[in-house]
């Protein structure tokens, strides 16, 4: 009985050093498990780094912690006492705050008040004076000089930052979250960033940095937390950690659970890149695809993958660089000019981009190339297209009772398909697929991936854009990585690894990077 | 040129050039109509814009906040019918309880809206072109298609739109007009200085972030309509006393002028920006419009085509001007920062 009781005390404690501490925290998403069974301590005056792969759950759990999620299981403890963290309010009420990548301020709302707005206890009546006082006095002690009285409108995303920061100092926060705070800073705001979270870490705050870029892991942080597929793999002091470790934690999956594509011969160049740019988003891209061929583009989110394919099918057209289509130069700056130079983009975004989900399957298939289906009234012969949709539907095997149902009825592994089946239907020569498995069951995705195998072998270049590194190994026969729209490097099917991939993608030079030339 | 843009923002200069806009009108329609400049004129477009101004004051939070309302036309009818209605029945009320009945069933109205958009999840612009008609549909049934008339109603009201609350020159300020301005006042203290009112904006500016930062972004939504509702309401006494008659078309179409009022005062229809103050701006320069387009003997549908090309331009300008001129500021702006940066 004493032993039990001593036990519990003991508990207590250690859990009392901690400021926040996340207990067996599980969430569910439909048929993601987000999260499963984590659990994260933050220490006062302690940068605690959070790695993980895109999908690892860094995000959800940042969500559960300020409010916006209800976990499903687990407990969250704030200084040894149990809490609930029911919505933002209540978080910041707790002394948690955030900070993300795009900071979220009031665009035509002014610095000072942007700083302020959360201070609901500040009275009824605005003392605008002190609040713009109170504001430059903040402001200075961060080192920062901004008009407080101008709108937030039209500041640069560092000066965002540190209205954001400055927002938390004036809340008094215990807990700081920083979600990729320096994803869009220059190396000199970066610099300043980091003396403003060693200020806070002074002043006791406890502070856990999310961020992609492992030398700042390494420069800023105290403790790092390895998290992979919904999962917590590891946590140790900074010095007991290398990048090698760290990375091999993220990527250590088993390997083969996805079986390598046999590659089709490969035919004559059909699309060749040089310098390709668009201004501010990514720049020095040069890569070529054959026929037959599967280029594989790998990076984190926000590297500037999407926006390759983007500029390629003309949605956001390049700014800078050259593109060359079986040999003549083109400059693409419509999706009508790239459809019509045989380039086809299925989207990432099913919703928004993709399909128009009300509309029925076979509606989905002709539209890019309704003309095709137009007879002499120019009306649509509507046989004519089911019949073409009939025959997708058995190609990839859509899984629906009929080819008139809404597309927004089927299942996403099934609408990905008929999305594919609209792209296919426009008879492309280079097929960008941006995601095409995300979100869809591993059914589903095997039979997209077996279609990908026969698009190659049909003669069909192929772009293979995705954040699931497993399935881009898998599938391409050379791997192109970006990282903050910059081209890191193309290895071949034999160099790519995951490690090495990851490497790349996270800025690491320690290992020999082949900048590899056409295959 | 920098000092201009140190201490006027962009939005300012938009509510200037309303004013000087307004000046050129009157010059214009003075040099139309004969015998233009008179007190008479003057209480003409007082009274009208006193009306549009205070339904524009409870518009202005409502579009502050990235809503419209639809239904102050039909609140500002019912409310006159009803109370006028209820002063006719007992001659004893005393005024205040009669403009209390009016502003209290103008703010059912609008709660009623305020609900439906922030609880029920209907976009504003569905739920209140409903509630114009329901609530319209409400005053023929109630009615039964009977007119409040002149006679019926108790001295006071049928005196007041002459009351004069000050007489400055040959000018004589009435009471509503005195009224309309305070209102004005008012809600333009309490927007910019109550943390309730800063709300609005910050709801209108970006209503995720007011939703993550934990502000009652439901009860903001709310308060518009509620705060919209009785101020149609208030509006409705108004028109009750101005007019005497009341039809069950009493204000009809009131909506329209005002919002063209809220948006040519430079309101921003998207959430966010604008004042109070430049509301009554907007209804100044409609009042003014519609009046003298009266006496030019323009008829009706002309004068709502006009206020409809009103709202156009303005939204058009607005997208366009403010713009430009918000590069113009963001660039002196960035020139003051790096200067201040090469200082040290």
């Amino acid at each position: 009985m004493n032993r039990t009781t001593g036990h519990q005390k003991a508990v207590a404690a250690a859990d009392s050093a901690y400021v926040l501490n996340l207990r067996n925290i599980a969430k569910r998403f439909g048929a993601t498990q987000a999260l499963e069974d984590v659990s994260l301590a933050l220490r006062a005056g302690e940068v605690h780094a959070l790695l993980g792969e895109n999908g690892a759950g860094k995000s959800t759990l940042i969500k559960v912690m300020t409010g916006v999620h209800q976990p499903d299981r687990g407990e969250i403890l704030l200084a040894g006492e149990p809490i609930a963290i029911g919505s933002a309010a209540e978080a910041q009420r707790h002394g948690i705050a955030a900070i993300y990548q795009e900071p979220l301020l009031f665009p035509d709302l002014n610095v000072a008040e942007n700083i302020f707005i959360c201070h609901q206890n500040r009275g009824a009546i605005t003392d605008w004076r002190g609040m713009v006082r109170e504001a430059e006095r903040i402001l200075a002690s961060l080192g920062v000089s901004l008009d407080v009285r101008s709108p937030a409108r039209g500041l640069t995303l560092a000066a965002q930052q540190s209205v954001e920061i400055a927002k938390a100092i004036s809340l008094n926060v215990r807990v700081l979250i920083m979600d990729e705070p320096t994803a869009s800073l220059s190396a000199h705001e970066v610099a300043n960033l980091f003396r403003l979270v060693r200020d806070l870490r002074a002043k006791g705050v406890a502070i856990l940095f999310v961020s992609h870029r492992m030398e700042e892991v390494f420069q800023i942080a105290d403790t790092v937390t390895v998290f992979r597929d919904g999962r917590h793999i590891s946590t140790r002091p900074v010095r007991e950690v290398t990048p090698q470790s760290a990375i091999a934690d993220m990527v250590g999956r088993e390997m083969g659970l996805l079986e390598r594509r046999t590659p089709a011969p490969h035919g004559e160049k059909l699309l060749s890149v040089q310098n390709l740019a668009r201004a501010g988003v990514f720049e020095g891209v040069t890569f070529d695809v054959r026929r037959g061929e599967v280029l594989g583009f790998a990076g984190l989110i926000g590297a500037g993958r999407t926006d390759i394919g983007l500029a390629l099918f003309g949605i956001e057209p390049a700014t800078g660089g050259s593109i060359r289509l079986s040999d003549s130069e083109r400059t693409i700056r419509s999706p009508r000019q790239a459809m019509a130079l045989g380039i086809a983009y299925v989207s990432e975004d099913r919703r928004q981009l993709g399909l128009s989900l009300p509309m029925s399957i076979s509606a989905n298939i002709t539209l890019p190339v309704l003309s095709r289906y137009l007879n002499r009234l120019g009306l649509i012969r509507t046989g004519q297209e089911r019949a073409t949709a009939e025959q997708f539907r058995k190609r990839l095997a859509i899984r629906t009772p009929s080819v008139d149902l809404a597309a927004g009825k089927l299942s996403g592994g099934n609408q990905q398909k008929v999305m594919l089946s609209k792209w296919l239907n426009t008879h492309p020569t280079l097929l960008i697929l941006d995601e095409p498995t995300r979100g869809i069951d591993v059914g589903a995705k095997a039979e997209v991936h077996a279609m990908i195998g026969e698009l190659a072998a049909e003669g069909i270049g192929i772009i293979l854009i995705s954040s699931d590194l497993p399935e881009v190994l898998a599938m391409s026969d050379r791997v192109l990585v970006m990282r903050e729209g910059r081209q890191m490097a193309i290895f071949d099917r034999a160099e790519a690894d995951s490690e090495t991939v990851m490497f790349a993608a996270m800025g690491q030079t320690t290992q020999p990077a082949i900048t590899g030339a056409a295959a | 040129m920098r000092w201009l843009q140190r201490n006027i923002r962009p939005e300012q200069i938009r509510e200037l050039s309303l004013l000087l806009l307004i000046v050129v009108a009157v010059l214009f329609f003075g040099s139309l109509i004969d015998g233009y400049y008179t007190s008479r004129t003057f209480n003409r477009i007082a009274a009208s814009v006193a009306i549009i101004t205070v339904v524009a004051v409870g518009q202005t939070l409502v579009v502050l906040t990235r809503s419209i309302d639809l239904s102050v036309g039909s609140i500002a009818g019912c409310t006159a019918y009803f109370a006028g209605s209820m002063a006719a029945a007992h001659h004893d009320l005393p005024p205040l309880a009669v403009v209390l009945i009016a502003v209290a069933l103008g703010a059912v109205m609008g709660a009623i809206n305020g609900v439906l958009v922030a609880w029920g999840r209907v976009p504003s612009i569905i739920v209140t072109l409903g509630s114009l008609a329901i609530y319209r549909g409400i005053l023929i049934d109630y009615s039964g298609a009977k007119t409040v008339t002149t006679d019926s109603l108790p001295a006071w009201i049928v005196d007041l739109p002459r009351l004069t609350f000050v007489t400055i020159g040959n000018l004589d300020i009435r009471a509503m007009f005195a009224l309309a301005v305070a209102i004005v006042v008012l809600f333009q203290i309490g927007t910019s200085f109550l943390n309730v009112g800063r709300q609005f904006y910050a709801m209108g500016s970006n209503p995720d972030a007011a939703h993550l930062i934990g502000l009652p972004t439901r009860r903001i939504v709310f308060s518009a309509f509620l705060l919209s509702g009785a101020l149609s309401g208030l509006a409705g006494f108004m028109f009750l006393a101005r007019f005497g008659n009341i039809t069950v078309e009493a204000a009809r179409g009131l909506e329209l002028q005002v919002v063209a009022a809220v948006v040519v005062g430079g309101v921003n229809i998207f959430g966010g920006s604008g004042t109070v103050f430049g509301a009554m701006l907007g209804a100044i320069m409609i009042g003014t419009l519609e009046q003298s387009l009266f006496r030019l003997q323009i008829s009706e549908f002309w004068r709502d085509a006009i206020l409809g090309l009103l709202i156009l331009l303005a939204v058009a300008s607005d997208a366009v001007i403010l713009d430009r001129l918000r590069a113009l500021w963001a660039r002196t702006d960035l020139k003051l920062v790096t200067r201040a940066e090469a200082e040290p």
